[in-house]
């Protein structure tokens, strides 16, 4: 692919419009979760005590004694700010203030206010927008820490079985013979195993962390790309330019590399959005069924075990089911897109 | 001649014949009727307090709820263990149980019962009167052939096989309705019963051979107690059907009891769905101990308009020892002094006040509720930041990281808390956000029930949330002695090891003398509880129930060890309530009509 195809495609996605939008929606909800500890965070933005500064979300754990408080534990700052507004001003602490961020609570945090049993309805005065779960935390910041979780992870899992399937794929194709039957077979058998199944097994041996979880489910799913780069390295394989490749003394590896693959991606970059996709819901499922990533981490899977077990809090259900219908829905309409551009029957003009 | 040699011929064999009959049957006869030692001292109890309610009528139909259908109906063997085989064995008489207010020994299936002076046998004589379903006398032999089942290798049950090998070492028949059960080891006598207790089996019914699992999987075994097994519904209900002429029903302790004349146990998979049905009147009766379902589901109209009952019942009986084990062999935990700063870093308050909503209460000490047993002086160390600091300093833990955990050099203060049961996890979350004040990092890690299982009794954790089922006696020695300690499979799962805690828990063990037990019982759980390798986390020492109106309990509501008001069939406990059968007729056609009446919770604090 050429830099001039890559302008061509984006060009061409660009007027898609409802695929371009869902891309740039999604696009900016991935760099705003990078970010959301400076939004949904228990820590202050900025603290000024006695005219000295604090940013507590850049330092270390501030000890409540920094702050004239009578403990030594990390600083409880919606309650620091809410003492001082009470307080009466003095001279020394007219001038202190906190700035919280948007949503003063962070993923893990048990809020279990006197006289209220979690978990608590959606409300703007305590800033819980959409409610508590069954423990008390938040569920709009596990939303928001779990949707971070579960799109880095569907992306990791996707370039680890890319690579994966995509190199296997090419040799098979390019190679053929004795390798090419080999690896037909391997993957056939190997894509009968029952996946989650084995997944749950897995992790009830061992208890599953982000990479490991990675590394399990990439096990199982690289065969799905091999059979499309097996296919397209070997129309490839014999078109004249790799046969100049060939003769000019380039390795297999370097004609994978620097040719075939080139010249057969598109077929994976269609692919991707599902993959995408496919990634987030395992994980949720797993999760669901609790063979996921380990408590406390915010989680969708776990949020919608929360929801169905509890239907009498119509919030934490309806929360995350919306949440992952949008996301799901958003990652489709870019898939669409993506489908359409790189589609070679499809020779349609936008204008 | 012939004549002749035939007649001498004919007398040698009478002879012969009856000197092998008088060499044979007193020795036959010897073996099966030994006799009884003298000077037996033969005890009835049978003027002991009852516990029914005299104006208990017989009659109507419950309907009771379990989460999934039996997988046999066997009692033993495999896939036998599970929820539903209390309502089989409930059924099933012992030869005597204990008072459930008195804690004495009351006589059921057997009459009377005698202690030997080698303090490990019991002799019993078996009520006359009693009779299996089927109308057969139960008798001596049915005991004889309790141990051979047992024993057997036929009931693929090795558990069995090895406690009624090891355990009861001997069962001797005197007469037809007369036994002695000997046991492996001297014991308090009230133990003896607990300890070395064998319930007969149908001998007539039984044919044992290597097909007898799959023979017998959903064969109805002949019992000795209330009620027999009617209809079953594979898959979804099994019926109860009360025995109009039981042989016991006027028997002292048993009268007015087990008044039901159907119990239906319904199979209803989600306890969300079970409750509907409950509400529904569709199932007569449900638990309601958790927090959630006293205080959130049950505001419902049903409740409201008075057609279901609420009761709390506070009892007093054995608390499982539930809570967290700290594993010696990490080696941060062999500090006593972080130990007990992990106790007073828990903040069980906040759990009970704010998540249980102050229905629990903490528990004391390992072993809570076994009467005399248990230690009452014991508190367990509070939620305390500043000693906590003080502890940890002392040891060494001065400087915190930047998410405020305390350090030691490169070191962090940091455990897994392992469990293996989801409903506990938003007591561990909260536990372990509050632990981090005292700069000590308690990390949650749920594993899946079996390798949760697997991973503690190999000892791999650092701290086990989890909790052991109730015994008759308090256990130290598979808890706390050394020989289980730094081994796999065995249950000391701190790896706790003190010569002189062992010393004393063998003293414990081998007592005979019940004053001399219960005073070793209570230094040992002293000591154990000063050490800090087990902290107590909460106990519910109530039940509490709905249940639909024209169900009526006793006075005194139940007993000082019921577990549940509404058990059908456990044979101290159980079967107290019954229907009124008009307030039935009254309330259904109130219902009908839209009608209502007061609502009611009762709450009794007799022995709170």
């Amino acid at each position: 692919m050429t830099t001039r195809d890559a302008d061509s495609s984006w060009h061409k996605f660009k007027k898609l419009k409802r695929g371009y939008y869902s891309f740039i929606i999604l696009f900016s909800l991935i760099i705003l979760s990078c970010f959301a500890e400076l939004i949904f965070n228990s820590k202050a933005l900025l603290v000024n005590y006695n005219d000295e500064l604090y940013w507590p979300i850049f330092s270390p754990a501030i000890e409540g004694q920094q702050f004239g408080l009578d403990y030594d534990y990390e600083t409880n700052y919606r309650q620091l700010k809410k003492q001082w507004l009470e307080q009466e001003q003095t001279i020394d602490s007219f001038n202190n203030f906190v700035i919280l961020p948007l949503v003063p609570y962070n993923p893990t945090e048990v809020d279990l206010s006197d006289g209220f049993y979690p978990p608590q309805p959606p409300s703007a005065e305590s800033q819980h927008y959409l409610g508590t779960d069954t423990i008390g935390r938040d569920v709009l910041v596990r939303l928001v820490y779990g949707f971070r979780i579960a799109i880095f992870f569907a992306m990791t899992l996707l370039i680890v079985e890319y690579l994966v399937g995509v190199f296997i794929g090419c040799f098979m194709g390019f190679l053929g013979g004795a390798f090419d039957l080999f690896f037909q077979r391997i993957i056939e058998i190997w894509s009968n195993i029952p996946f989650l199944y084995i997944v749950m097994i897995m992790s009830s041996l061992i208890t599953p962390g982000f990479w490991s979880l990675v590394l399990i489910m990439a096990l199982f799913g690289w065969m799905s790309m091999t059979w499309y780069m097996r296919s397209g390295s070997y129309k490839e394989a014999n078109r004249d330019y790799v046969l100049a490749a060939k003769m000019m003394g380039a390795s297999n590896f370097r004609i994978i590399y620097k040719h075939i693959i080139p010249n057969s991606i598109s077929t994976i970059i269609t692919f991707i959005p599902f993959s995408v996709a496919g990634g987030i819901t395992a994980l949720t499922a797993l999760d669901f069924l609790s063979f996921g990533l380990p408590a406390p981490a915010p989680s969708w899977g776990e949020l919608l075990k929360q929801g169905v077990d509890n239907l009498d809090y119509p919030w934490i259900i309806s929360s995350v089911v919306i949440a992952l219908s949008f996301v799901l829905m958003l990652v489709t309409f870019i898939g669409e897109a993506i489908r359409e551009v790189f589609d070679p029957k499809h020779k349609i003009y936008y204008e | 001649m012939l004549n002749n040699s035939r007649q001498i011929q004919k007398n040698i064999y009478s002879i012969a014949i009856s000197i092998f009959i008088a060499l044979i049957f007193p020795l036959k006869a010897f073996a099966e009727n030994p006799t009884l030692p003298s000077g037996l001292k033969w005890l009835s109890n049978d003027s002991g307090q009852e516990w029914s309610s005299t104006s208990a009528a017989k009659g109507g139909l419950i309907r009771l709820n379990i989460s999934s259908f039996p997988p046999t109906l066997r009692t033993v063997g495999p896939d036998s263990n599970n929820s539903f085989r209390s309502f089989l064995l409930d059924n099933q008489m012992p030869l005597v149980e204990m008072h459930p207010n008195s804690g004495e020994i009351i006589p059921l299936l057997a009459s009377h019962w005698a202690y030997d002076e080698d303090g490990k046998t019991v002799y019993y004589k078996i009520k006359p009167t009693a009779r299996w379903s089927d109308g057969k006398p139960v008798t001596a032999d049915d005991f004889l052939f309790a141990l051979e089942f047992n024993r057997s290798k036929d009931i693929v049950a090795p558990w069995y096989n090895k406690h009624y090998s090891e355990e009861i070492v001997d069962l001797i028949k005197y007469d037809p309705l007369t036994i002695a059960i000997v046991g492996a080891r001297a014991k308090p006598k009230k133990d003896l019963h607990y300890y070395y207790s064998v319930q007969p089996r149908a001998k007539h019914f039984h044919k044992l051979n290597e097909d007898w699992v799959n023979r017998y999987n959903w064969k109805i075994e002949p019992n000795t107690g209330p009620y027999q097994v009617g209809k079953v519904r594979k898959g979804k209900s099994i019926g109860f059907i009360r025995k109009k002429n039981w042989w016991a029903k006027d028997d002292r302790y048993l009268r007015h009891r087990f008044n039901i004349d159907q119990v239906l146990v319904k199979v209803v998979r989600d306890p969300n769905t079970a409750f509907k049905y409950f509400e529904r009147g569709e199932l007569d009766i449900f638990n309601l101990t958790l927090p959630k379902l006293w205080h959130e589901k049950s505001n419902s109209p049903m409740f409201e308009k008075g057609f279901i009952h609420k009761v709390t019942f506070y009892n007093e009986t054995e608390q499982g020892a539930s809570g967290l084990f700290l594993n010696l062999d990490n080696t941060n935990l062999q500090n006593i002094k972080v130990r007990q700063a992990i106790a007073h870093s828990l903040n069980f308050e906040k759990v009970i006040s704010q998540l249980l909503r102050g229905d629990y209460q903490r528990l004391p000490s390992f072993h809570t509720g076994y009467g005399d047993y248990s230690n009452n002086k014991i508190k367990p160390l509070k939620f305390d930041l500043g000693q906590a600091a003080t502890l940890l300093e002392s040891a060494g833990w001065n400087n915190k990281d930047r998410y405020g955990i305390r350090m030691k050099g490169e070191q962090r203060l940091s455990f897994t808390v392992s469990y293996g049961n989801k409903l506990h996890e938003p007591q561990i979350i909260v536990l372990s956000e509050e632990a981090k004040k005292a700069g000590i990092e308690l990390k949650p890690l749920y594993l899946e029930s079996t390798s949760f299982y697997k991973n503690v009794i190999e000892k791999k954790h650092d701290i086990a949330w989890l909790g052991w089922s109730t015994g008759f006696r308090p256990a130290f020695w598979q808890h706390f002695h050394s020989d289980n300690a730094h081994k796999a499979q065995t249950n000391n799962i701190t790896n706790f090891a003190d010569e002189n805690i062992d010393r004393l828990i063998i003293q414990y063990r081998e007592s005979t003398d019940e004053k001399e037990r219960i005073r070793l019982a209570r230094i040992l759980e002293q000591n154990i509880a000063e050490q800090s390798i087990f902290i107590p986390s909460t106990m519910a020492p109530f039940t509490r129930a709905g249940f639909w109106r024209w169900l009526k309990l006793p006075e005194t509501i139940a007993t000082k060890s019921s577990q549940s008001l509404f058990d059908p069939f456990n044979i101290t406990t159980g079967g107290l309530f019954w229907i009124d059968a008009k307030t039935k007729i009254d309330s259904l056609s109130a219902k009908r009509s839209g009608k209502g009446f007061k609502a009611y919770s009762l709450i009794n604090t007799e022995y709170k």
